[in-house]
C-alpha cells in the first residue's frame, strides 16, 4: 500500500515539475521532503559551477547519512532498472539539462565504510585512481571496491555486491538551483545507524541521527568534509 | 639435514595420527568391538547438546572467527531457511588481525575486541552456542562437543591454525611449552598478544627478535610489521636497541619494496633484516636461538614457528594427505572447501589446505563464496565459485601513521584443479601514506561491521 502511495506521489511530482532528472515510472524510490543543496554559506549551488575533479558531500534525507553529489562533466548512461538488496528500482541517469548531475549515499555497501569528519576512504576519483586505473569512479579504498557513477554506481570491481544507492536531484530550470527529493528504498540506512549507533549518540545526541533534514543541505567538497581523504 | 630428517619424522608422525584419526571416527560412528576404550566411553555418555529444535535445515559452524562469522551470517542470509548454530569455544572475542597496531598504541584492546558474539548472532539470527568441538561422526552426521552432541545438516569447521615447533627444531614437549609461554608467536590465542604487548612496553633495549617461519604463515606481512611497529616503541623511547628480524624466508614475503624502504629510511640501526635464516632450535632458559650458521642471544622475542592446520582438523579425520598439503591442513575441494568425497562438510579459514594468504581479508571473502555454495546445495542448485580477495595493510610508521597495501587475487586453473598463485590484477602498494594509514583502521573496521553488525 504505501509502496503504491510513494510511487504515485512521485508520478506525481516528476510530472509537475517536468525537469530533466527522474522519470515518471520510478519504481522503488522512497520519498523525501525536498531539499535545496546550498554552499557552505547558504547560497544555493549552480549546476553549471560545479567542479569535475571531486564528489561534493551532503547529509540526506538524515542528519547522519552522507550523500555524493558529482559532476560528471558529462552526460551518464540512460535510465536504467538496476537490483540492489532491497529489489529493482529505476536509476533515472543524470540530471540536469547535460544529464551530468549524479548523487548516491555516500556508504559503501559493501561494507558500510562512509566519510566521517576525521577521514574518508571512499571518494570519487574524477581524475583517475591506482586503484579504478581510469577516471571518473567512485573507489573505496577500505577493501578495493569500484563503482561506476555514470551508470548508477554499480560495482565494477571489488567485493560489493550492490550498487550504491542513488539519490534523486532535481535541477530548476529557471535559477540551475539543485534539490535532493529522495532515495532508491533500501535496507542499507537502517543497519547504517546500528552499526555507527554509538558514535552517532556521541555525536548528533540520542535519536539526532535519524532526524530528517530539512530545508537545505550544507554541501562542500569531500575534502572540506572530511579532513583525510584516502587516496588508493 | 636435520630439516628433511624432522619433515620425515613429521610424515610418519602424520601417518599414524590420520590411522588414529579414523579409528577414533569407526569408534564414535559404531563403537565397534576393538575400538579404543575411551572413545567407545564417550559415547556411551553422550547427550544431546541443549539446542531448540531445528526450523530448517541446521548449518553447524565451528570456530567464531572471521570465516566462521562470516559464514554463519551469510549462509542464513542467503538461505534465510538454514537453522544455524555457531560453535566457538570462546566467550570471549579477540582479533588477531589489527593486533600489531596494539603494541605500538595506534588502537586500544577494545578496537580489537568490543566485539560480542552475542550480539552477532542476534543481529544475524543465529545461535551462538559455547563449547568445545571433541568429535564428529559424518555418517550419522553428528557432532560433539563438550556439552553434547549436535545433528548437523551441513557442517562448516573453521578452527584456524596450530603452531608446528617441530620444524624450528622444537620437538620435546616440555620445550614446546616453555617456548609457547615465554616468547609466544602471537598468532593465535588473544593471551599472546597480551604477552607481546606486556613485552614490548618493558624493553628496555638490547635484542628483540622477531622471528619469520618458512611455508604459508598466518599474514604474510606481519611479523613485519611488527618488527615496525616495535621498532617504532624504540625511536620514541630513544632506547639502545633492535629489532632483529630473523627470516626464514630468502626475501621479505610480500610487499617486499615498501618494507625495504621503511628498514631504511624509518628504522636505520633499529631494524635488522637476516634473509635465509630458518631457525634449527631455542634454548629458552639461555635465550639463544640457532640457525644452521650461528647462535643468537636476544633479550626479549616473539618467536613465530611454522603454522599448520588446526590439531581438531586432524584429530577429526579431515587432514589431507601429504601430497596435498605439508603443513597438515584439510582435505577438501578446491573450489567449494568440502571435505573430498563429502559434501556435507567443509573446511574453511586457515585450515584450508588452498595457498591463499591466511589473513582475515582472505576467510572474509572466502566465507561469502562458501556461504553462496551452502545455500545453494541446500536448494538443490549448482554453486558458482568467486575467487577469494587478499586486500591487507601494514603499518610500517606509527609517527605519524603511514601503511602500505597489498590487493590480490588469485588464479585457477581448471585443467589441474589447482590455485596456480596470486592473480595478474594484483597491485602493491608500497608507497606508505598516512591516508593508507587511515584506510588500514577502516579495513579492520569494515571486517569487524561485516561479521558482528546486521
Amino acid at each position: 500500500m504505501d509502496r503504491r502511495q510513494f510511487v504515485g506521489i512521485c508520478a506525481a511530482s516528476a510530472a509537475a515539475l517536468s525537469t530533466h532528472s527522474w522519470h515518471a515510472l520510478a519504481a522503488g524510490v522512497q520519498e523525501f521532503p525536498a531539499v535545496k543543496l546550498v554552499d557552505a554559506q547558504g547560497v544555493p549551488l549552480k549546476a553549471a559551477t560545479l567542479a569535475t575533479h571531486q564528489a561534493y558531500l551532503f547529509n540526506y534525507p538524515f542528519r547522519a547519512v552522507p550523500c555524493f553529489l558529482i559532476n560528471l562533466g558529462k552526460p551518464s548512461a540512460k535510465a536504467q532498472l538496476l537490483s540492489g538488496e532491497s529489489g529493482s528500482y529505476e536509476w533515472p541517469g543524470g540530471a540536469g539539462a547535460q544529464h551530468n548531475l549524479v548523487s548516491y549515499i555516500a556508504i559503501c555497501t559493501h561494507q558500510m565504510s562512509y566519510p566521517n569528519k576525521a577521514t574518508s576512504v571512499i571518494r570519487y576519483a574524477g581524475d583517475g585512481s591506482e586503484l579504478a586505473e581510469k577516471p571518473g569512479m567512485i573507489v573505496c579504498c577500505a577493501h578495493g571496491s569500484v563503482f561506476d557513477p555514470a551508470a548508477g554506481a554499480v560495482k565494477v570491481s571489488g567485493p560489493a555486491e550492490q550498487p550504491l544507492i542513488p539519490v534523486r536531484l532535481e535541477v530548476d530550470p529557471l535559477d540551475d538551483s539543485i534539490s535532493a527529493t529522495g532515495v532508491a528504498a533500501n535496507e542499507l540506512i537502517e543497519r547504517f545507524f546500528q552499526a555507527y549507533k554509538v558514535d552517532f549518540i556521541a555525536e548528533y545526541g540520542p535519536g539526532g541521527y535519524r532526524q530528517p533534514v530539512e530545508a537545505s543541505a550544507r554541501t562542500v567538497l569531500l575534502d572540506q568534509f572530511s579532513k583525510t581523504v584516502t587516496n588508493c | 639435514m636435520s630439516n628433511e630428517q624432522s619433515r620425515r619424522d613429521f610424515l610418519k608422525l602424520g601417518g599414524t595420527a590420520l590411522a588414529m584419526g579414523a579409528s577414533g571416527l569407526a569408534a564414535a560412528a559404531t563403537t565397534a568391538p576393538g575400538a579404543a576404550k575411551n572413545q567407545a566411553a564417550a559415547v556411551s555418555t553422550a547427550i544431546k547438546a541443549d539446542l531448540p529444535k531445528a526450523k530448517g535445515p541446521r548449518l553447524v559452524v565451528v570456530g567464531a572467527g572471521t570465516s566462521g562469522l562470516t559464514i554463519a551470517k551469510y549462509a542464513k542470509r542467503y538461505y534465510p531457511t538454514f537453522d544455524v548454530v555457531l560453535v566457538e569455544k570462546r566467550d570471549m572475542y579477540a582479533s588477531c588481525f589489527s593486533s600489531n597496531l596494539w603494541y605500538a598504541g595506534l588502537v586500544d584492546l577494545e578496537f580489537l575486541a568490543d566485539h560480542s558474539f552475542l550480539d552477532a548472532a542476534v543481529n544475524n539470527k543465529y545461535i551462538y552456542f559455547n563449547a568445545t568441538v571433541t568429535g564428529l561422526d559424518r555418517t550419522s552426521r553428528k557432532l560433539v562437543t563438550n556439552k553434547g552432541e549436535i545433528d548437523y545438516d551441513y557442517l562448516v569447521l573453521a578452527p584456524g591454525i596450530d603452531y608446528d615447533y617441530g620444524k624450528i627444531g622444537v620437538t620435546d614437549a616440555a620445550a614446546v611449552a616453555a617456548l609457547h609461554q615465554t616468547y609466544p608467536g602471537g598468532f593465535t590465542q588473544s593471551t599472546e598478544h597480551v604477552t607481546i604487548r606486556r613485552k614490548v612496553r618493558e624493553f628496555e633495549g638490547g635484542v628483540f627478535l622477531q622471528s619469520v617461519p618458512s611455508g604459508n604463515y598466518r599474514c604474510l606481512p606481519a611479523p613485519y610489521e611488527r618488527a615496525c611497529m616495535i621498532a617504532s616503541v624504540i625511536k620514541k623511547n630513544k632506547l639502545k636497541g633492535k629489532v632483529l628480524i630473523l627470516d626464514a624466508n630468502p626475501e621479505i614475503t610480500i610487499k617486499a619494496q615498501g618494507f625495504h624502504a621503511a628498514f631504511d629510511e624509518l628504522y636505520k640501526g633499529i631494524i635488522e633484516w637476516r634473509a635465509s635464516s630458518p631457525i634449527i632450535g631455542v634454548d629458552v632458559e639461555k635465550k639463544q636461538v640457532s640457525t644452521d650458521v650461528e647462535t643468537i642471544s636476544f633479550d626479549d622475542a616473539a618467536i613465530y614457528p611454522n603454522v599448520r592446520g588446526a590439531i581438531l582438523i586432524e584429530q577429526l579425520g579431515l587432514m589431507a594427505p601429504s601430497s596435498h598439503s605439508n603443513q597438515k591442513e584439510a582435505h577438501i575441494d578446491t573450489r567449494f572447501n568440502n571435505f573430498i568425497g563429502d559434501e556435507r562438510v567443509y573446511v574453511t579459514g586457515d585450515s584450508r589446505n588452498q595457498p591463499y594468504s591466511k589473513s582475515a581479508n582472505t576467510s572474509n571473502t572466502e566465507g561469502h563464496t562458501i556461504a553462496r555454495v551452502l545455500a545453494a546445495r541446500a536448494q538443490g542448485k549448482e554453486p558458482e565459485w568467486v575467487a577469494p580477495q587478499t586486500i591487507c595493510y601494514s603499518m610500517v610508521n606509527a609517527d605519524p601513521m603511514e601503511a602500505i597495501s597489498v590487493d590480490a587475487g588469485y588464479d585457477y586453473d581448471a585443467k589441474t584443479d589447482l590455485i596456480t598463485g596470486f592473480s595478474k590484477t594484483t597491485k602493491v602498494f608500497n608507497d606508505r601514506s598516512t591516508a593508507r594509514a587511515q584506510a588500514t583502521l577502516e579495513w579492520a573496521r569494515g571486517i569487524y561491521r561485516d561479521i558482528f553488525n546486521a
